[in-house]
């Protein structure tokens, strides 16, 4: 028997820093390791509920398809050109992949989340130049070479699962101050359960999504 | 007592009083105290304010400011970091071996960088991993506790740990290797003792959650969290190999050739800024301790006018004419030095009272007075949470980390908390000195 309160305990310590899927495959492989398939199940029934990556990434454990790393190659083409790139969210093995393949693209993380972060240590993360930007200047980030990104969470047809950090910058008027609004879509499958900790969006909100549809 | 003798310990006595009671005043307090007793000590006659400043140990100074610099430099090179990253997963997140790492650890780095700068780098790493476990109060407490008495041992295991012991070796009252050799034992042999009582008699550890998987996510999670904090190798191995040259050239270079310990610091500081001449000429213009700077130099005019007065002297003539047995004076004056380091803090406790060990000296064996002394203003550092630096530092690094236990409760470390782990390591530390006296001495 697995301790729940432990487990959710560093979930929810991790995952505002980690990113939701980063925390959740960490987890799940740190779980199976330690108690097998018998923890798995104990922990999507004690916390897939609260947490929905977790369920999924469970879930796919369970039905023997570990939900993969995000492979970045496609992200790294749709963002050829851009000079500067502003992310809403986190999401470490993803930007981890990321960021060499961008070579000298200016860096910056929107420091907003529902969960606790240390933005400082986060940005230091993706090396010394990434720099954290505050919600009222997410704006400055825009212009004709700027790419804007965030993560998607499983899509159901039109409608995709965002951190909700992403509805302090999107609007209709976005999509025309960045060269590319990018919707990253790292789970691959819509969550089964509720999404709590996730918003609701559409993927007109994006210039370009790339990922499993 | 004369006049100037009363208003002039009288100023000292209530500015150090003062700044204990208001800690966030104290750089303020001890400034003012300064001025007033040298103002006192102009027109008593005592010193003239040329003559006060003339008596301030700059070399000690000198020391603080280059010790300094070199641990900034240390830090710089994001080593502590990794190094709490590397205890956190060499403990395996059991509850009993983090309390003896990190304990540990912070003894050995405190005994050779300053224990402040280290502190605030190391312990963020513990309290993330404190944090994802849960811990209950009680092992929150002992830890944290732990972490600052082991701290305090290891800046009075060596003569560049701390300001107390760093006195001692500017004044040229010890050598280096002296001090090394008499103070590094019994400091080891208290924290040997203090960790084995925690651990065995009062198990902080017994109600901690004993299961391997949260472990083993709490684990995964820390290493992730620090994956890409790089060490600077380049720097740090330049910044060890100069700080192994300091500690040889301490132990080596004969005071007598005239290149004294504090001009090995500065030279040493010197070439460790310019390994990276940029960052180097950073850390000076915005690194350098100058609170710690003006609180000492404070301090050493305040002490300095009481010692031009001749108080001091007739202290330790009034001890030195005692009549009861030298051992029973020397711990007498031992243990009142240990219960005023509790109430004002390790620095002006050192440099009140250094004056009267300096009197004792001339009767007893004067390195066990100098470093029975600086063990047992160790032991008083480590009564109170207030009584040393590291321990508001702590308070509020934890209070930032907002630690929780397992049912949801906040976590503290303050006063409160703090203080059944200081009267263990007070007892233990005076024991040991008081030991460490009577069987050397």
């Amino acid at each position: 028997m697995i301790s729940v309160g432990g487990i959710g305990r560093a979930f929810h310590s991790a995952a505002g820093e980690l990113g939701m899927l980063t925390t959740s495959r960490l987890i799940v492989d740190e779980v199976f390791a330690a108690a097998g398939e018998p923890g798995i199940v104990e922990l999507r029934a004690t916390l897939g509920r609260r947490y929905a990556v977790l369920d999924a990434v469970a879930a796919a454990r369970l039905a023997g398809s570990p939900t993969p790393a995000p492979g970045p190659e496609a992200v790294a083409t749709a963002l050829r050109g851009a000079t500067s790139l502003l992310v809403v969210g986190v999401e470490a093995d993803a930007l981890d992949a990321l960021l060499p393949l961008l070579g000298g693209t200016r860096l910056g993380v929107l420091a907003v989340s529902e969960l606790e972060v240390d933005w400082a240590r986060c940005a230091a993360s993706y090396g010394a130049a990434t720099e954290v930007v505050p919600a009222a200047d997410w704006a400055r980030w825009a212009g004709r070479r700027a790419a804007l990104l965030t993560f998607l969470y499983g899509r159901r047809g039109a409608a995709t699962f965002v951190v909700p950090a992403w509805l302090r910058v999107s609007g209709p008027d976005v999509r025309t101050l960045f060269r590319t609004v990018l919707g990253w879509d790292v789970l691959g499958r819509p969550p089964d359960v509720y999404p709590r900790w996730l918003a609701e969006t559409t993927v007109r909100d994006f210039s370009t999504v790339v990922g499993d549809a | 007592m004369t006049a100037p003798q009363v208003v002039l310990t009288s100023v000292l006595l209530t500015a150090l009083a003062a700044q204990a009671l208001i800690p966030s005043h104290r750089i303020l307090v001890i400034l003012c105290g300064a001025a007033v007793a040298a103002l006192v000590a102009s027109l008593g006659g005592v010193a003239t304010t040329a003559v006060l400043f003339a008596r301030v140990p700059w070399d000690v100074i000198l020391i603080l400011v280059g010790l300094g610099l070199l641990t900034e430099v240390l830090a710089s090179t994001r080593v502590f970091g990794r190094l709490a990253v590397a205890f956190a997963v060499a403990s395996r997140a059991r509850p009993r071996r983090l309390l003896l790492l990190f304990a540990t650890g912070m003894y050995l780095v405190s005994g050779l960088v300053n224990n402040l700068t280290a502190l605030l780098l190391v312990l963020p790493v513990l309290l993330r991993l404190l944090r994802l476990l849960g811990v209950d109060q009680r092992f929150a407490s002992w830890t944290l506790g732990a972490l600052l008495v082991a701290c305090n041992l290891g800046g009075a295991a060596t003569p560049i740990g701390d300001f107390p012991a760093i006195l001692l070796l500017g004044g040229g009252r010890l050598a280096f290797g002296e001090y090394l050799m008499h103070a590094g034992p019994p400091t080891a042999a208290a924290l040997a003792a203090f960790l084995a009582v925690t651990t065995f008699v009062v198990r902080p550890d017994r109600a901690a959650d004993d299961d391997v998987t949260v472990h083993r996510v709490a684990l995964a999670v820390l290493r992730r969290l620090h994956r890409n904090v790089a060490i600077d190798r380049p720097l740090l191995i330049g910044a060890l190999v100069i700080e192994c040259g300091l500690l040889a050239a301490w132990l080596l270079v004969p005071r007598e050739s005239g290149i004294g310990p504090e001009l090995i610091c500065w030279l040493g500081a010197g070439v460790a800024l310019l390994l990276r001449p940029r960052l180097g000429e950073a850390l000076v213009r915005h690194r350098v301790d100058i609170e710690a700077v003006l609180y000492f130099l404070g301090l050493f005019v305040m002490v300095g006018a009481v010692q031009a007065s001749g108080v001091l002297d007739e202290a330790a003539r009034h001890l030195a004419a005692w009549d009861a047995p030298a051992s029973v004076r020397l711990t007498a004056f031992l243990v009142a030095a240990a219960l005023l380091t509790g109430l004002l803090s390790a620095g002006p406790s050192m440099a009140a009272l250094l004056g009267v060990a300096d009197g004792l000296a001339t009767a007893y064996d004067p390195v066990v007075v100098y470093v029975g002394l600086a063990l047992a203003v160790c032991a008083g550092s480590s009564l109170f949470l207030t009584a040393a630096t590291s321990g508001p530092l702590a308070e509020m690094l934890t209070d930032r980390a907002e630690l929780r236990d397992q049912q949801g409760a906040v976590v503290r470390f303050g006063f409160r908390q703090f203080l059944p782990v200081g009267l263990l390591g007070f007892s233990v530390i005076l024991a040991t000195a008081l030991g460490y006296v009577l069987l050397v001495g």
